[in-house]
């Protein structure tokens, strides 16, 4: 059995962990001091470099190259704590917000020393409260203990942390839109390049890492870099020679809901297994495991056939998903998977900024064709078409057979891919929403085609048992991907 | 200079300049839409997608890029010796890939699910860029089968309506109000696809703010669908039917470039042309709307004499008969000739010439519209002369041994001392200071030639009916000395004259020697006899115009 290793969760439960006092008793802003007496700021922005700590936020960018993209001698720079956390069924940065907030602001103490940065805004997402008066109290404290304002410690380093809460939107967690927002502007996200490292924040070169990425900071300077890349497991790319190593250093701060018996967050290490972690969290409520959203509503869903994925961003990212924020939602045999995308796709439509044409007009076109086929409304043609498949030469191809046609289906394919391409891993918008919205519409639709196809048949949502909903791997192309590239091994 | 493959063509551009221009001045279209050369980038239509070709170390080739690029922000320089592309290319993008030709098709396609498609009661049929790049990038047909969007038709401000179901959202309205005028009356309101463009409006929709600025006509220009909708052209004609001429505004002293679009009964709409030191892609709504004196009813069809106190309509002859026998009676110092600063350089001219040759007189004035409010923009000036040719009319009035121009109170003082004064006018209805009133009363004979009854040739004993800027062809100069020529684009009403034919003709009767047969002749006479304007000759000023060379002093 696997267990929980609780690092920056390890004194949530404590009582009055919020105020300074006690999160002093428990090594609170040790680290920080330990960094600005031990280490020039370069030698932490070697130490997160050669940690291998990736953002936390969704996209799983390596922090430490994120860091070296900055330009250092454009003054001011500034840091932006991201912690605008929307993605449907992820909540592990409120926690820390709420519970433990000092963490927080020793991670953003580190990094504006590493960066030579003096401001910080932190973003939080206007629904959130509790979590920004917590905050609010402890930036107070800090303020007031001297870890905050100018010259901290006697040591001639000024840093002042800036809150901000949201208005409610999505997309103002994606990391230029929400920049857009902080400077007071319509939420919606920029162009790219520039990226916010080089043209952030009031047009200077600007930091943006996650909550839970900042918290990983005080534990990396504090029992060093060896300690922490034992948590986790290094990959070797082999598409270098020779092969450059691919860490997926740390602990994740997993969200699991759905039906699961003890939904909840669970900190553990990186890489382990889809199963492992059900188990962890109290094993499935139910007969047996349908799909797992792995990281947050807008990942690729993995069908019972994947749960021996490793959940940590190499290997799901060649399983053609992603770990993203970490959210992941379990589903039973009862659950309907077409009416599931409707959800999904409802917020979508809803939180789409509408800049850009694609998502603007498509993503509630998605949406409607959705909603049509859950309706009982979808279209199926009378005629038929070659099916392809895994041919004869056991290769992909024509397989001799004829299949029917749902226009439907096909339309939503072709529509989600239009908005962004899921197989070349294009997209026509501005930021990553776009793919966003297809990478669930299209891989609901291809792993679960089956379901979506009895749902235009009979005219109502049919929930069919999982061996009959789900596309067997060989069957789909969408997996055959999956099986393709030989190139990563374990280190 | 960036070398650049463009498709199969190998192209030089300036560094900086981004594809969709690059591509332009090659004669390739990119579509674009939210993109305009006048203001800031976007990128949110992404129509303008292109296929740039990089280096691709691995595969030791160069390949297609990842990612499509939006054209418009993606920009061409020269790349160091050690980056260039096949050795020698500082880019490679390609603008008709298959992969790029689907997205452009796709994009429209996302474009057009909420669009009306009233293509046959829509003003902007026939010059819509939604129906061109439909017609040339587009699908064949649609596949949308949900409900549409019906945002509601709002009026924006005194000439501007918003169809706001034809919509793309492509910006451009609200980043001209922003940037341009700076007078940011415009907005976007709700989100994702249900927005839509708005000025601000209290909770019941009461208007608190109205986009009536004075360059707010330009917005229908950028427009590049049919919702925006100017109020003065709505349902007048289809663009199709109407005749284009490149003139000059002659609503004040920047002469802005313009296009005159007209049929056979008089101005439809005007609009701006590009000319990037004098007004950009930009004109003011006083210039665009102020046309409409030239389609005037009353304008002077007939020269006009005064018989018992009433003026008559009579005929040419008859009215120059009356000129000649009354200028035969006086002294030449007692004649003052007023040109006009509405006229052309060669009206103006051959008015000077016959002041000098025939009348012997050096004895001239300058007369024009009176000065309106200078407005200011962050990107726009409209100045406060509101005549077109002030600066050329003073130059070519005085450029005969001798002349003096008057003008002002001086010139007011002088014609309250003469018998007889020959006023050219022009322009819109040109209303009277006392001082010019009581002074032109002294007159004991006053021909006027004007373009509309007013309060001149009230007081006039011969009106000749003369022309405005439409009906002509000639030369204004602006007040940063930029010569540049107007058109003729309609015929002038009834037995109206253009302005130098009429003094032409007068200086025929008198005796003098003057035989012009068109205005570049005159031009060409104005080149050899008016060092300033040697090199103004039409054939040089063409449409680009040219500037004078010591008019920076």
């Amino acid at each position: 059995m696997v267990q929980e290793r609780r690092i920056l969760y390890e004194h949530l439960d404590v009582p009055d962990i919020n105020t300074f006092d006690v999160f002093r008793q428990y090594d609170g802003y040790t680290r920080f001091e330990k960094a600005i007496a031990e280490y020039q700021p370069d030698d932490i922005a070697k130490m997160v470099m050669d940690s291998g700590l990736k953002g936390r936020g969704g996209a799983g960018f390596s922090t430490g190259l994120k860091w070296s993209f900055v330009p250092r001698d454009i003054k001011p720079c500034y840091l932006c704590c991201n912690a605008d956390e929307s993605e449907p069924g992820t909540f592990s940065n409120r926690y820390v917000l709420e519970k433990n907030p000092h963490l927080l602001i020793e991670g953003i103490l580190i990094c504006c020393y590493a960066m030579g940065i003096e401001t910080t805004y932190v973003y939080i997402r206007g629904e959130f409260t509790l979590g920004k008066e917590m905050l609010d109290a402890a930036i107070k404290e800090a303020y007031e203990k001297g870890y905050l304002g100018k010259d901290i410690r006697g040591t001639g380093l000024n840093v002042d942390i800036y809150t901000h809460p949201g208005a409610g939107a999505y997309i103002c967690g994606e990391e230029t839109g929400l920049i857009e927002s902080l400077e007071g502007k319509r939420g919606q996200p920029r162009n790219k390049p520039p990226f916010p490292a080089v043209e952030g924040v009031f047009g200077k070169p600007t930091v943006v890492q996650n909550v839970e990425t900042l918290c990983n900071l005080p534990f990396i300077v504090g029992n060093g870099v060896e300690w922490y890349t034992q948590m986790g497991p290094t990959y070797a790319d082999t598409r270098s020679d020779p092969p450059t190593p691919d860490p997926n250093t740390g602990t994740k701060l997993y969200c699991i809901s759905g039906d699961v018996n003890e939904p909840g967050v669970y900190e553990l290490d990186l890489g382990l297994t889809c199963s492992e972690l059900i188990e962890v969290a109290g094993g499935l409520r139910g007969e047996e495991v349908k799909a797992v959203i792995p990281g947050g509503s807008s990942a690729p869903i993995l069908t019972h056939y994947e749960l021996d994925t490793r959940l940590d961003f190499t290997s799901l990212t060649l399983a053609k998903s992603m770990l993203g924020s970490g959210g992941i939602i379990v589903m039973n045999e009862t659950r309907n998977i077409v009416d599931c995308l409707l959800n999904i796709m409802k917020f979508y439509a809803h939180e789409s900024c509408g800049q850009c044409t694609p998502c603007r007009w498509g993503t509630p076109w998605v949406r409607d064709i959705v909603q049509r086929i859950a309706d009982g409304n979808g279209r199926k043609s009378t005629m038929t078409r070659p099916k392809f498949g895994v041919a004869e030469n056991g290769r992909w191809g024509d397989t001799g057979e004829t299949e029917e046609i749902y226009e439907d289906l096909d339309l939503l394919e072709s529509v989600a891919n239009n908005i962004a391409n899921v197989d070349t891993m294009t997209w026509n918008t501005i930021c990553v929403f776009g793919i966003a919205v297809s990478w669930p519409a299209v891989s609901y639709m291809r792993k679960f085609r089956p379901e979506f196809e009895a749902a235009i048949r009979e005219g109502e949502l049919v929930t069919l048992p999982v061996a009959e909903a789900t596309v067997p791997p060989e069957e789909n192309y969408a997996y055959q991907q999956r099986f393709v590239p030989k190139e990563f091994a374990d280190l | 200079m960036a070398f650049v493959k463009l498709n199969d063509l190998e192209i030089e551009v300036e560094d900086g300049t981004n594809v969709v221009e690059a591509a332009r001045q090659h004669g390739i279209e990119v579509p674009h839409y939210c993109y305009h050369p006048g203001l800031s980038r976007p990128a949110n239509c992404r129509m303008c997608l292109v296929e740039p070709h990089v280096f691709f170390p691995p595969a030791g080739a160069i390949v297609p890029d990842r990612q499509l690029a939006t054209g418009c922000t993606t920009v061409l320089r020269t790349a160091p010796p050690d980056r260039k592309l096949d050795g020698k290319y500082d880019f490679i993008v390609y603008t008709d890939s298959p992969r790029v030709k689907k997205a452009r098709a796709d994009i429209l396609e996302f474009l057009l699910v909420h669009h009306p498609l009233d293509c046959p009661v829509c003003d902007q049929a026939g010059e819509c860029d939604l129906q061109d790049y439909s017609h040339r990038h587009g699908h064949d047909k649609s596949r949308y089968l949900e409900v549409k969007n019906v945002p509601p038709k709002k009026d924006l401000g005194p000439d501007v309506l918003l169809y706001a179901t034809r919509c793309v959202v492509c910006t451009r309205c609200i980043r001209f109000a922003d940037e341009v005028s700076g007078t940011g009356e415009l907005g976007l309101i709700h989100r994702g696809s249900h927005d839509e463009i708005d000025i601000p409006r209290s909770h019941e929709g009461v208007p608190l703010q109205v986009l009536d600025n004075k360059l707010a006509g330009n917005v229908v220009d950028i427009c590049p669908v049919g919702a925006l909708i100017s109020k003065d052209f709505l349902f007048k004609s289809r663009p199709w039917f109407l005749e284009k001429a490149n003139s000059v505004c002659s609503g004040c002293s920047v002469g802005c470039n313009i296009t005159v679009e007209y049929k056979a009964d008089g101005l439809y709409r005007i609009k701006p042309r590009f000319h990037e030191d004098i007004n950009q892609h930009w004109m003011c709504d006083d210039g665009r709307l102020g046309y409409h004196y030239v389609n005037s009813d009353d304008r002077l069809q007939l020269p006009l004499k005064r018989v018992d106190d009433e003026l008559t309509p009579t005929h040419w002859a008859d009215a120059l008969a009356v000129i000649t026998e009354n200028l035969s009676e006086v002294e030449t110092e007692d004649i003052v000739v007023i040109g006009s600063a509405q006229g052309t350089n060669e009206d103006n001219y051959v008015l000077q010439q016959f002041a000098h040759d025939v009348l012997k007189t050096t004895q001239l004035g300058l007369f024009g519209q009176l000065p309106g409010e200078e407005h200011k923009f962050p990107q726009f000036t409209i100045e406060a002369d509101k005549n077109p040719n002030a600066a050329g009319a003073r130059t070519i009035l005085g450029s005969a041994n001798g002349n003096v121009v008057l003008e002002g109170e001086a010139l007011w003082e002088k014609v309250s001392e003469a018998k007889v004064v020959y006023l050219v006018s022009g322009g819109p209805e040109r209303p009277l200071e006392d001082a010019e009133k009581a002074a032109l009363k002294h007159v004991d004979f006053l021909i006027v030639q004007d373009v509309l009854p007013s309060e001149v040739t009230q007081l006039a004993d011969v009106v000749l009916p003369g022309t405005t800027f439409a009906e002509k062809d000639g030369t204004f100069t602006n007040s940063t000395g930029w010569v540049q020529r107007i058109r003729k684009t309609i015929d002038p009403p009834g037995e109206a004259r253009v302005d130098w034919e009429i003094t032409q003709q007068l200086a025929k009767q008198l005796g003098g020697e003057m035989n012009y047969h068109f205005a570049g002749e005159i031009a060409l006479a104005i080149a050899e006899n008016v060092p300033e304007y040697a090199d103004a000759t039409h054939q040089k000023i063409g449409d680009a115009g040219i500037k004078l060379a010591d008019s920076d002093q």
